[in-house]
C-alpha cells in the first residue's frame, strides 16, 4: 500500500458513509439492513489491518499521517496519524464494532436502521478521536461521538434508558465543554505567530507554559477524561448507562469509549503539562487507588450482573490510571496493554450477557445457576473470559496488571501495594460471579420449562475472535508491546523535561 | 436644483434597498383594496419578491462597496446628513434582516392561525419592520436610532396582536407595548441627558466631546445614568436581563413566525445599534482592533459582561422549567442575547466579528426551530414539548432537522452553532476574561438539559397509544427544513466563506 | 433673551425630572392599561422638555427641537396602535386592568 494513500480517513469515515446510507435507504428489509450494517463495519476493519501490518516500530513519528488545511485563517487543519500509543486502539474499535453489530442481530427489533446508523455514526467518532491530531477536529469528533451514544442508550435501551441516557450526555458534555475553553487558551497562549492546533507542535511550543497555568488546564482537560474513564469520584453515570445501554451499547461502552478518557491523558495531559502530571500525580493515583477497591467492592455487593460489570470496568480503569500515572515506561505501557485488555474481556462479558439475557430476559444473578450443565459451551466461554478478566497468566489480564504493578512499584510502593489487593477482590467477585451463574443448582422454573439453548453459531462467530485474541494477547505480548516503545519513550521524554 | 435637493437624491441612490422595500408596502397598501387580494397568498409572495429586489440592489451596494476597496472609504459613506451609514457593517445586517424577512414569509405560507383577510396588513407590518432593521443598524445618530427602534417597534406590537379574537394573543400584545413603549422613553430620557451633555446627536460628535471635555470626564454620574437609561431601550431589543420581561409572553402569545421574527429580527438590529453606540461614541480605538472605553470612570464593559452572565443564566434556568415550545425558545433566545453579549463586552473587533458570525447563524438555527413549531401546530394541533413525543418515529426527516437545531443551538460540532460559539469564546479568552468564559460554558451546559428534553420527547419517549402510523410530511416542510439545516451543517464543516465575509464587515471596528 | 435669563436651565430639568418621576411612578402604581399609557406620555414629554431646553441654552441649535417634533410624531403613532390593542383587549376580556390579564406565565 502506498504510504499516500489517505488510509486513516478511509477508515474513519467509512462507517459514516456506511450510516447515511442505511438512514437514506428506502426499502425496509430488516435482513439487509443488517447485512448492510456489517459489511461496511467489517469492511472497515479488513481496511485497517495494513495498519498493524505496515506499522514501523522503529520510530514515534506519526505514521499514515493525512494532513489537508481546514481553515488555514486559524491554522485549523484535518491532520489524522497514528502512533505507537493510537495504534492499538484504533484497531480494537475497527475490531469490536463488527461484533457488536452482529450482537443486535436478534435482540434489536426496533427502528433498525437508525440503530445500526448510530452505531457506525459513533464508530467513525471514536476512530475519529484516535487519529485526529489537531485539537479541534479531535474535538469535533469527541462531542459528536456523544449523540449516536446518547441514542443508543435512550432508544433502545432497558428501562431506566432515558434517565442513563441524559445522565450520561450531561456528565459527558459538562467536562468537555471546559474542555473546549482550555483548548481555545492554549491556542491563545501561544501568540500570534506560533498559534496552531496542531497536536504535535503543541507538544513543542507549550514548553515553559507556567507552572500555574499548566495545573489549571491540566485540571480543565483532566477532569474531561476522568469524566469519561470514569475515575473515582466522577464514575456515577457508568453504572447506569452500562446497565441501560443495549447489549452493542455496553459492548462499545466499555470497549472503546471508556479508554478514550486514558487515551486523552496520554496524548494530552501528559505531554503537554509535564510539571503538572508530576505534581498531580499523587492525586490521581489515591483516586485510582481509591476507584480499584471502591470499585471491587461495590461489584461484590451487585446482583445485577450488568452492574457488576460495570463496577468491575471503575476498578480496572483504576489499574490502567495508576499505570500511566506511575509515569515510567513499564507502567505506561502496562496501561496501555490494559485498555486493550479491558476492552477485549469486558466487551466479551458484556456480549456473554447479553446472549443470555435473551434467552432469560432477566439480569439478576440470582437467577442463574447450573449453567455449566445446561450450556456447556456457554460456560466454557464465560470462563476464559472470567479468567482473563482476573488476570490469570497465559491470558491477557495478566500481562497488563503484572506491568502496571511494577512500574506502580517503581513509582511508590504504598499504591501499589493497594492496588494489588484489588486483584484479590477482582478474583473474588468475579469468581464468585462464575461460580454462581454456571454451578449451583439450576432454578426449578427456568429448568423445566425453557431449557436454554446454547451458543447459536452465529454467536460463537462473535465469540471465537475475540477469545481468540485474549490468548493471544496473554501468549505473546512482545507482538503487541513492541509497537508502543518508542512512542511511550518519546512521551517519558517530554515528561522528564 | 438646490445643492441640498441634489445631495439628497444622491443619497436617494445609494438608498434604494430602503426605497423598494417602502415602494413595496405602498404597492401592497394599493393591492389590498384591490380584487388581487382574494387569490391566496398573492400579496406575501410580491412581499417576497420587494424582498428579493431590494437584496439585489444590496448586493449591488456591497460589491460596490468592496470594488472602492479602502476600509476608510468605504466606511465613510454617510447619508442624509451624516445621519445613516452605507458601510460594510450595515450591509451585512441588511443583509440578514431581508433573509430573516423572507424566512418569516415563509413560515406565514402554512401558518394556518393567520387570517387570510388580513393578509396585505401582515405584509405591510412586515416590510415596515424590516425597513425600520435597515435604519437601525444604519443609524449614526441618535435620532436615527431612535427612530429606526420605534419603527420596527410600532408594527411589531401589531403584529404581536395579529390574531384579534384570540386572547393570548391580545395579551402578548398589550404587554409588548407597554414595556416597549416604557423602555423607549426611558432610553429618550437618557438620549436627552445625553445631547445636554455631549451637546450633540451624532455618535462621532459625542466621542469628540468626551474626549474633549475634561469636566464632563470627571464627573460621571450623570454619564453613566444617561447611558444606563439608553441600555433599557437597546436591552429592550435585544430581550436581556433586566428588560427581558416581556420576552416569554409575547413569544407564547404572538403568531410563531412573528415570534420567529422577534427572536432574531430586532435582537441582530438591537445588537447593531449597540454594537455602533458603545463603540463609536462611548470607546476609543486604541490600535489593532482593540477598544477601551473613553471615560475611565464610565466602564460600560464591566455592566455589560454583569448583564451578559446575568442574561444567559435567568434565560438558561428559566429554559429547563417550561412546557410550551414558544416559551422554551424564548428564554432559549434571551440566553443567546447573553452569549452574544460576550461579543461585546471583549472591546475587540475578533468580539463584533464572532456576534456578526453568530448572528447568521443563529437565523438559521432559530428559524429551523420556529418553523418545527409551525409544524407541529399544523400537523399535531399543539405547541408544546408533550406534543412531540414519539413523534421522531412518525416524521424523521423534520424531527431530525428538529434536532440538529437544537444541538447547534447548544454548540455541539460538527454544526454552525458550534464555531459561532468557538469564535464568541476565543475572543473572550483572547481578553482574559476567564471567569466569563467559564460562566458561559457552564451556562451551554445547563442549555443542554432542555435542548434535550425536545430531544428526548421526539426521539427517546414512547409514541402516544393510537398514533403510531407514520405522519405524511407536506412537501412544502420537507423542503423548507431542507433549506434551513443545510447551512447549519455547512458551516459547521466549511466556514471561511463567512468568515471572510463577517470579517469584512467587522473591518470598520478596526482591520 | 429674558425669558432665558429669568428662568436658567436647571428650571426646565427640574421640571422635566419631576415629570419623568411622576410618569414612572404612574407606570408602578396604576394597573390600568389606559393610565399606565399616560404615564409613558409623560416620560416621553419629559425627554422632550430636555431636547428642547438644552437645544436651546447650550448646545445652540436646533437639533433638540427636531428630535422633539419627532418624537410627537412618533407618540401619536404609539398612542394610536396601543389604543387599538386596548380596544382588542376590552373586546376580549370586558377589562382593560393589567393584571386581569393572566393567560400568560411561566
Amino acid at each position: 500500500m502506498p504510504t499516500t494513500f489517505p488510509i486513516l480517513t478511509l477508515i474513519t469515515f467509512l462507517p459514516a458513509v456506511g450510516g447515511l446510507l442505511l438512514l437514506l435507504r428506502r426499502d425496509e428489509g430488516d435482513s439487509e439492513t443488517r447485512t448492510l450494517a456489517f459489511l461496511f463495519s467489517g469492511v472497515t476493519f479488513l481496511a485497517s489491518l495494513p495498519l498493524f501490518f505496515g506499522f514501523r516500530n522503529d520510530t514515534a513519528a506519526l505514521q499514515f499521517v493525512d494532513v489537508r488545511p481546514w481553515i488555514p485563517a486559524l491554522n485549523i487543519q484535518y491532520k489524522v496519524g497514528v502512533d505507537g500509543i493510537s495504534l492499538l486502539l484504533v484497531l480494537l474499535t475497527t475490531f469490536l464494532m463488527p461484533l457488536a453489530v452482529l450482537c443486535g442481530w436478534k435482540a434489536v427489533e426496533r427502528h433498525l436502521k437508525a440503530y445500526y446508523a448510530c452505531l457506525l455514526f459513533l464508530e467513525t467518532g471514536m476512530i475519529g478521536v484516535f487519529v485526529s491530531m489537531d485539537l479541534i477536529l479531535f474535538y469535533v469528533f469527541w462531542e459528536v461521538m456523544l449523540i449516536p451514544m446518547y441514542f443508543l442508550i435512550g432508544v433502545w435501551g432497558g428501562p431506566r434508558r432515558v434517565y442513563a441516557a441524559v445522565k450520561f450526555f450531561i456528565y459527558t458534555m459538562t467536562g468537555s465543554l471546559l474542555m473546549f475553553a482550555a483548548i481555545l487558551y492554549l491556542y491563545i497562549y501561544l501568540g500570534t505567530p506560533d498559534r496552531t492546533f496542531d497536536v504535535e507542535l503543541l507538544v513543542m511550543r507549550l514548553r515553559g507554559l507556567p507552572f500555574g497555568a499548566q495545573m489549571v488546564l491540566f485540571l480543565a482537560f483532566g477532569l474531561a477524561f476522568a469524566i469519561k474513564v470514569p475515575v473515582f469520584p466522577f464514575h456515577t453515570w457508568l453504572p447506569d448507562a452500562h446497565v441501560e445501554a443495549p447489549t452493542a451499547g455496553s459492548v462499545v461502552l466499555a470497549g472503546v469509549l471508556l479508554k478514550m478518557g486514558t487515551y486523552g491523558f496520554l496524548r494530552f495531559c501528559l505531554p503537554f503539562f509535564p510539571d503538572a502530571s508530576h505534581a498531580v500525580m499523587p492525586l490521581v493515583s489515591i483516586l485510582a487507588v481509591v476507584g480499584i477497591l471502591y470499585g471491587g467492592l461495590m461489584a461484590l455487593a451487585q446482583e445485577d450482573i450488568k452492574k457488576l460489570i460495570a463496577y468491575s470496568s471503575v476498578s480496572h480503569l483504576g489499574y490502567v490510571m495508576l499505570g500511566i500515572f506511575a509515569l515510567n515506561l513499564r507502567g505506561i505501557e502496562g496501561g496501555l496493554y490494559q485498555m486493550l485488555n479491558h476492552g477485549l474481556s469486558t466487551g466479551a462479558l458484556f456480549l456473554l450477557i447479553g446472549m443470555i439475557y435473551e434467552r432469560t430476559h432477566t439480569r439478576d444473578v440470582k437467577a442463574y445457576g447450573g449453567l455449566a450443565k445446561a450450556v456447556p459451551l456457554y460456560a466454557v466461554a464465560l470462563m476464559i473470559v472470567t479468567l482473563s478478566s482476573i488476570g490469570l497468566p497465559g491470558l491477557n489480564g495478566f500481562v497488563g496488571e503484572f506491568l502496571i504493578l511494577l512500574g506502580a512499584f517503581e513509582a511508590n510502593w504504598l499504591y501499589a501495594t493497594l492496588g494489588a489487593l484489588g486483584l484479590v477482590l477482582g478474583a473474588v467477585y468475579m469468581l464468585g460471579l462464575y461460580q454462581r451463574m454456571a454451578f449451583g443448582p439450576q432454578p426449578a422454573r427456568a429448568a423445566a420449562e425453557h431449557p436454554l439453548e446454547d451458543l447459536t453459531t452465529r454467536e460463537l462467530c462473535i465469540l471465537a475472535p475475540i477469545l481468540t485474541l485474549l490468548f493471544v494477547l496473554g501468549l505473546c505480548p512482545n507482538v503487541f508491546l513492541r509497537t508502543m516503545d518508542a512512542s511511550v519513550n518519546l512521551l517519558l521524554a517530554h515528561l522528564a523535561v | 436644483m438646490s445643492p441640498t435637493a441634489l445631495a439628497l437624491v444622491q443619497d436617494l441612490r445609494l438608498f434604494l434597498p430602503e426605497v423598494i422595500l417602502v415602494l413595496t408596502t405602498l404597492l401592497v397598501i394599493v393591492l389590498d383594496v384591490t380584487p388581487v387580494r382574494k387569490s391566496h397568498r398573492a400579496l406575501l409572495y410580491l412581499t417576497f419578491c420587494g424582498l428579493l429586489l431590494s437584496g439585489i440592489y444590496l448586493l449591488r451596494h456591497y460589491v460596490d462597496l468592496r470594488e472602492s476597496g479602502g476600509r476608510a472609504s468605504s466606511s465613510n459613506v454617510l447619508l442624509f446628513g451624516n445621519s445613516i451609514a452605507l458601510d460594510p457593517f450595515a450591509v451585512y445586517f441588511k443583509g440578514l434582516f431581508l433573509l430573516v424577512g423572507l424566512l418569516t414569509g415563509v413560515l406565514s405560507i402554512r401558518y394556518k392561525k393567520l387570517n387570510p383577510a388580513g393578509e396585505g396588513e401582515y405584509c405591510v407590518l412586515l416590510l415596515c419592520s424590516t425597513l425600520g432593521l435597515f435604519l437601525m443598524v444604519g443609524s449614526r445618530t441618535l435620532l436615527m436610532a431612535y427612530l429606526g427602534l420605534e419603527l420596527v417597534s410600532i408594527p411589531s406590537f401589531v403584529l404581536a396582536g395579529f390574531q384579534r379574537d384570540s386572547r393570548l394573543s391580545n395579551e402578548a400584545a398589550l404587554k409588548y407595548t407597554i414595556y416597549g413603549a416604557i423602555a423607549s422613553g426611558i432610553m429618550l430620557y437618557g438620549m436627552s441627558l445625553l445631547f445636554g451633555l455631549a451637546g450633540s446627536l451624532d455618535f462621532a460628535a459625542i466621542r469628540h466631546a468626551l474626549e474633549g471635555q475634561t469636566e464632563l470626564r470627571a464627573s460621571p454620574l450623570l454619564l453613566s445614568v444617561s447611558m444606563l437609561m439608553i441600555l433599557a431601550g437597546f436591552g429592550y431589543k435585544i430581550a436581556c436581563v433586566p428588560f427581558h420581561m416581556w420576552c416569554p409572553d409575547v413569544y407564547e402569545g404572538a403568531p410563531t413566525p412573528i415570534t420567529a421574527f422577534l427572536s432574531v429580527g430586532p435582537k441582530a438590529a438591537g445588537f447593531g445599534v449597540i454594537l455602533r453606540f458603545f463603540y463609536q461614541s462611548l470607546s476609543t480605538h486604541s490600535g489593532g482592533g482593540d477598544w477601551t472605553p473613553i471615560v475611565d470612570q464610565l466602564q460600560w464593559p464591566i455592566v455589560l459582561s454583569v448583564l451578559s452572565v446575568a442574561t444567559m443564566t435567568v434565560g438558561n434556568l428559566a429554559a429547563v422549567a417550561q412546557t410550551s415550545l414558544k416559551r422554551l425558545m424564548a428564554y432559549s433566545s434571551i440566553a443567546h442575547a447573553g452569549y452574544l453579549l460576550m461579543g461585546v463586552v471583549v472591546l475587540s473587533k475578533d468580539g463584533i466579528f464572532a456576534i456578526l458570525f453568530y448572528l447568521a447563524v443563529y437565523v438559521f438555527m432559530n428559524f429551523g426551530a420556529f418553523l418545527f413549531v409551525v409544524f407541529l401546530h399544523d400537523l399535531v394541533g399543539s405547541e408544546d414539548i408533550e406534543g412531540c413525543r414519539g413523534l421522531g418515529w412518525r416524521a424523521p426527516f423534520p424531527c431530525i432537522a428538529m434536532a440538529i437545531c437544537l444541538f447547534s443551538l447548544t454548540g455541539l460540532p460538527p454544526l454552525g452553532g458550534f464555531i459561532g460559539k468557538f469564535y464568541l469564546f476565543l475572543g473572550v479568552i483572547g481578553r482574559e476574561l476567564y471567569w466569563l468564559a467559564i460562566l458561559g460554558v457552564l451556562n451551554s451546559v445547563v442549555s443542554l438539559v432542555y435542548y434535550a428534553r425536545v430531544v428526548k420527547a421526539m426521539f427517546l419517549e414512547n409514541i402516544p397509544r393510537g398514533e403510531a402510523e407514520p405522519l405524511p410530511v407536506p412537501f412544502f416542510y420537507s423542503a423548507a427544513f431542507a433549506v434551513l439545516v443545510a447551512p447549519i451543517l455547512l458551516l459547521g464543516v466549511y466556514w471561511a466563506p463567512l468568515v471572510k465575509l463577517a470579517r469584512y464587515s467587522s473591518s470598520i471596528f478596526g482591520a | 433673551m429674558s425669558l432665558l435669563d429669568a428662568y436658567p436651565l436647571q428650571h426646565y430639568l427640574l421640571v422635566s425630572a419631576a415629570l419623568f418621576a411622576l410618569g414612572i411612578f404612574t407606570l408602578v402604581a396604576r394597573k390600568n392599561a389606559v393610565a399606565m399609557l399616560m404615564g409613558v406620555e409623560l416620560i416621553l414629554n419629559s425627554a422632550n422638555l430636555n431636547f428642547v431646553a438644552f437645544s436651546r441654552y447650550t448646545v445652540g441649535n436646533f437639533s433638540g427641537h427636531l428630535f422633539a417634533i419627532f418624537v410627537i410624531l412618533l407618540a401619536a403613532a404609539e398612542a394610536a396602535v396601543a389604543l387599538g390593542i386596548v380596544i382588542g383587549i376590552f373586546q376580549n376580556y370586558g377589562d382593560v386592568d393589567a393584571d386581569a390579564l393572566d393567560g400568560l406565565k411561566g
